[in-house]
């Protein structure tokens, strides 16, 4: 006997047509689907994401080969997916291998290359991914039903009966449970032709044999049963095929297009408003606005939820979750271009209302939402698809300050920053005050060349807890013989949270004047105690013509500790966690140098379960600090100091952001864990460890 | 409905204040301007109106020679129609008197049915500017307005009294207005669009004249307040201190 199997084995001539119309049908409904999707993300404006295509290519083909963005902090999902995707992919390929032998080669030539041993590798390569498709669907079928909260579809923003996602419950099921079918009925399949005459070969097919042999025992073996089998596999399969373009299976090739054309500088650097839109509205308000990149980015979301239980608005019971912005935009989109997505959401009630069509930033997305976002990049940083919402809520945050739809307390602030160059609505006379309590005069950096041109910031300048800190990182510097200068009241808001406010006229007239300066002074690199400062300097000023190298004071100090020019004369001995700044850590993966400080003042270091670039936001980003909290259910600040009380023995809390200093400080406060856990800056530390004065108040 | 707003720019107290050499005034050069406080509130109860039922807002400030130019784009961009600058001569201080006559002349040529001004400015503090301009328009005026309806030719305005107390007048249009509060914040606006304003707005320019406006005085001195002369702080027993009393009123001569 050949070593082969035979295709439509014993079908009659009609059933074999049958097939084929079926086969095509459901091919032309999946390409009409995807030509659907296609014209919809051609509307869209260009976003200039066309550039070194190779290098896009290779990145996101091995984000998808390796599924680092899939396992990364969740193993389960990581694994389930790895092997439905592989499963699938093989099984893929092994089926297009069957039809190019079936109907090409043997049709057209004649010939059939599935025999002899490539068919026996070719079987035990479909039967090993057939059992690791089948194990990774039951994985995930499991996983769900666990009910893990990232996938509960409730919105925080409507109550129960507002709104209807059955929809999207609908279809995780049909798209798990036809291709856990498709993978079982397939097995069957292979079992029943083997059953008929167990030919000794198919021990290749391991799986098969065994089912056969199975089969062949109960009496399980008639043509009847292979036939009626193979249709509700073919049926299966072609049903899936025409779904594709229309339900969560689409993700499958979207979502490749999206890593792929994801921008690798997403949320660091954000993009401009061109002088074309400027014209108009620096906002977007309709649908024409959204590049087709954002508008993949809409349905490259599976709703797997990542982002939903990372983002401290959410978690802070504000009306804010990222995949419900998401989600919703996709509604919107769906609704306006009529795509044929089988499975909506729905809203009853006024979103549903006729009449006055609701404005796309304030209606379609409500202020609270989007007022909300701390701008701390947590749910880009979680989404394994590369979306990137926060570029989104931006571009609708900027509708809303183009009509200035906003609170009192952020207008005023903004207010200040265009009169005055600080958040504070201070002269900007009064920007190094701080200064004024040193025993030494800090270089005017316009005025003398300076090696180390210290870029201070706003709350480092006037926020009395602030300038205490500066004084302490000016001393340590002083002395350890770093020649360093301030730009005193020529600096101005960097303007990284105005950008992330929405306030971008306001933002590139921060970034110019500050650009004019730091070009007229003489420098060879700049720090910064602000991480916020640190971002939009080193990431978005060079937009703008600003280009420089940016430290932030952790690298520096770190670097002078392991250079011995600032000695560690007392050893501390303290237990202390270290809070990752979402600008540091997140954006810009500076991570260890605050850690090999704290080691080398001997402190021992406990990590928070959330650590490093999946640090918890303090609440105070993206324009938040200038914005009223109190109805928040718990404020972002005070989980993360409820996270650090978890640890054991920890009785310092480390940071090394201004902004977080001010923020933890109240926060332990008004958690009521006042004398529990001390809120320090890394400079408090090192400073302990070096003062001869503080060291003897530590032996006493 | 025609609605005219005079503004005017007064010191921005975030900066020390100086007095200049003859301490009959603020020393100027140094300071930092910025739109009154009620002024920019009675822009907006304009623009309130004009969302509310339309309206042809039109904005008027005097030329001081500081950046006016920019508070009128910056109305402008909140959506005045129409901005106007007064040129003369009105650099430095100008009395109430001098505004309102130099305003009114300009003013009187819009056929405004609605003339709004802030109540008052933290430059001079007397509350004057609405009075007198209605009385060179000849219009009827009421001030520490805090909420205006239209109807017609009438209008309903709420004033504020001492007290929390608020009094409702009925008033035939024309009338001016000094505002002490909008019913809502004065809106914010984004430096975009204050930039397109710049780009698509004219400032017209009209010569005002305040000859013959005598403000009724002069400003002979300004001084910071001055440091008193010390208390004295009487401790012991309730005796000794009913004393010491007696003794102060009997050497003060009273």
């Amino acid at each position: 006997m050949e070593v082969t199997r035979e295709i439509f084995r014993h079908f009659p001539k009609w059933m074999e047509l049958t097939f084929y119309i079926v086969a095509f049908s459901a091919i032309g409904i999946f390409l009409y689907g995807f030509y659907r999707r296609y014209k919809k993300y051609r509307r869209g404006r260009d976003s200039g994401r066309f550039n070194n295509l190779a290098g896009r290519f290779s990145s996101a083909l091995k984000k998808m080969a390796t599924h680092e963005t899939i396992s990364k902090r969740d193993a389960v999902a990581g694994w389930g997916h790895f092997l439905i995707f592989w499963g699938f992919i093989v099984l893929l390929i092994g089926t297009t291998i069957i039809a190019i032998d079936h109907d090409f080669l043997e049709a057209v030539f004649g010939i059939s290359i599935l025999k002899g041993t490539f068919y026996k590798w070719f079987s035990l390569a479909m039967d090993v991914f057939g059992v690791a498709f089948i194990v990774g669907l039951l994985m995930m079928i499991f996983r769900r039903a666990k009910k893990p909260p990232q996938l509960d579809y409730a919105r925080v923003d409507l109550k129960k009966g507002e709104y209807d996602r059955k929809g999207y419950t609908v279809d995780d099921k049909i798209f798990a449970w036809i291709l856990l079918a498709i993978g079982i009925t397939g097995f069957m399949i292979e079992g029943l032709r083997i059953a008929v005459d167990m030919p000794s070969f198919e021990v290749w097919s391991p799986v098969g044999w065994r089912l056969g042999h199975w089969f062949r025992g109960i009496g399980f073996t008639s043509d009847a049963a292979f036939k009626g089998t193979y249709w509700v596999h073919a049926v299966a399969v072609m049903a899936f095929i025409a779904l594709i373009p229309f339900s969560k299976a689409m993700h499958m090739l979207v979502d490749f297009l999206n890593l792929m054309f994801s921008d690798p500088m997403s949320a660091r650097r954000l993009p401009g408003v061109t002088e074309e839109k400027m014209k108009e509205s620096m906002g977007y308000i309709k649908l024409e606005d959204f590049t087709w990149s954002e508008l993949m980015d809409f349905d490259a979301c599976t709703k797997c939820g990542r982002c939903h239980v990372a983002c401290p608005a959410r978690t802070a019971g504000t009306a804010l979750s990222p995949r419900d912005i998401i989600l919703d935009l996709r509604t919107y989109a769906d609704e306006k271009m009529g795509t044929p997505e089988l499975f909506q959401q729905t809203f009853s009630g006024k979103q549903n209302g006729k009449g006055k069509e609701p404005a796309l930033a304030g209606g379609i997305i409500s202020q609270d939402r989007l007022w909300s976002c701390t701008t701390c990049m947590a749910c880009v940083e979680a989404c394994p698809v590369g979306i990137d919402h926060l570029n989104t809520i931006v571009n609708l945050r900027r509708a809303l300050v183009e009509e200035g739809d906003m609170e009192d307390m952020l207008q005023d602030t903004l207010q200040n920053l265009g009169d005055y160059g600080n958040s504070f609505g201070k002269s900007d006379r009064m920007r190094a005050r701080w200064t004024k309590g040193l025993d030494f005069k800090i270089k005017d950096a316009r005025k003398q060349e300076v090696e180390y041109l210290w870029f201070v910031g706003d709350y480092a300048s006037f926020d009395a807890r602030g300038q205490e800190i500066s004084r302490k990182v000016a001393t340590i510097l002083h002395r350890a013989g770093v020649d360093f200068g301030i730009l005193y009241e020529a600096e101005k808001n960097s303007g990284n949270d105005v950008r992330r406010v929405g306030e971008e006229g306001l933002y590139e007239m921060l970034a110019e004047e500050n650009i004019e300066t730091l070009n007229d002074a003489k420098f060879k690199t700049i720090f910064t105690t602000d991480p916020h400062s640190l971002n939009t300097i080193r990431n978005e000023y060079p937009d703008f013509g600003g280009n420089y190298t940016i430290l932030h004071y952790t690298e520096l100090i770190a670097n002078l500790i392991k250079d011995g020019k600032i000695p560690i004369s007392n050893k501390l001995n303290k237990r202390v966690t270290y809070h990752d700044p979402c600008y540091l850590g997140r954006y810009n993966g500076e991570t260890e140098n605050p850690r090999d400080i704290v080691n080398a003042l001997g402190c021992d270091l406990v990590e928070m379960p959330r650590n490093r670039s999946n640090s918890f936001c303090c609440g105070a980003g993206g324009g938040r600090i200038w914005m009223d909290d109190s109805h928040m259910t718990e404020r972002p600040s005070e989980n993360r100091i409820k996270e650090a009380l978890s640890l054991d023995g920890v009785d310092v809390f480390v940071v090394s952001c201004p902004k977080d200093y001010a923020m933890f400080t109240d926060a332990v406060k008004t958690s009521g864990n006042e004398g529990k856990i001390e809120v320090m800056d890394i400079i408090d530390l090192v400073g302990e460890a070096v003062g001869p004065e503080e060291a003897a108040v530590e032996e006493a | 409905m025609n609605i005219v707003v005079a503004i005017k720019q007064v010191p921005d107290l975030v900066e020390e204040l100086e007095l200049n050499d003859s301490g009959t005034d603020l020393d100027r050069e140094w300071l930092k301007f910025k739109v009154n406080e009620f002024d920019e509130h009675a822009l907006e109860a304009a623009l309130l109106l004009k969302d509310a039922q339309g309206a042809q807002v039109t904005v008027v400030a005097l030329d001081n020679g500081l950046d006016i130019d920019k508070a009128l784009y910056a109305a402008a961009a909140k959506g005045a129609d129409r901005v106007v600058k007064v040129t003369g001569e009105f650099e430095g201080y100008v009395s109430s008197h001098a505004a309102a006559k130099a305003l009114a002349g300009v003013i009187s040529g819009m056929s405004p049915d609605l003339v709004l001004t802030g109540v008052q400015a933290v430059d001079d503090l007397d509350g004057q500017l609405a009075v007198l301009l209605a009385h060179e328009l000849g219009m009827p005026h009421i001030t520490v307005v805090t909420d205006i309806e239209v109807n017609g030719s009438t209008a309903t305005v709420q004033k504020e009294y001492g007290g929390g107390m608020v009094g409702e007048f009925e008033v035939q249009l024309p009338v001016t207005l000094g505002i002490q509060a909008a019913a809502e914040t004065p809106r914010y606006v984004p430096v975009a669009k204050v930039r397109r304003a710049m780009k698509s707005t004219d400032i017209e320019e009209i010569s005002g004249d305040a000859a013959g406006a005598g403000a009724g005085f002069e400003v002979t001195k300004m001084f910071k307040p001055e440091t008193g002369q010390g208390a004295e702080m009487l401790s012991g027993s309730a005796d000794d201190v009913a004393a010491r009393i007696v003794e102060i009123i009997k050497s003060k001569g009273v």
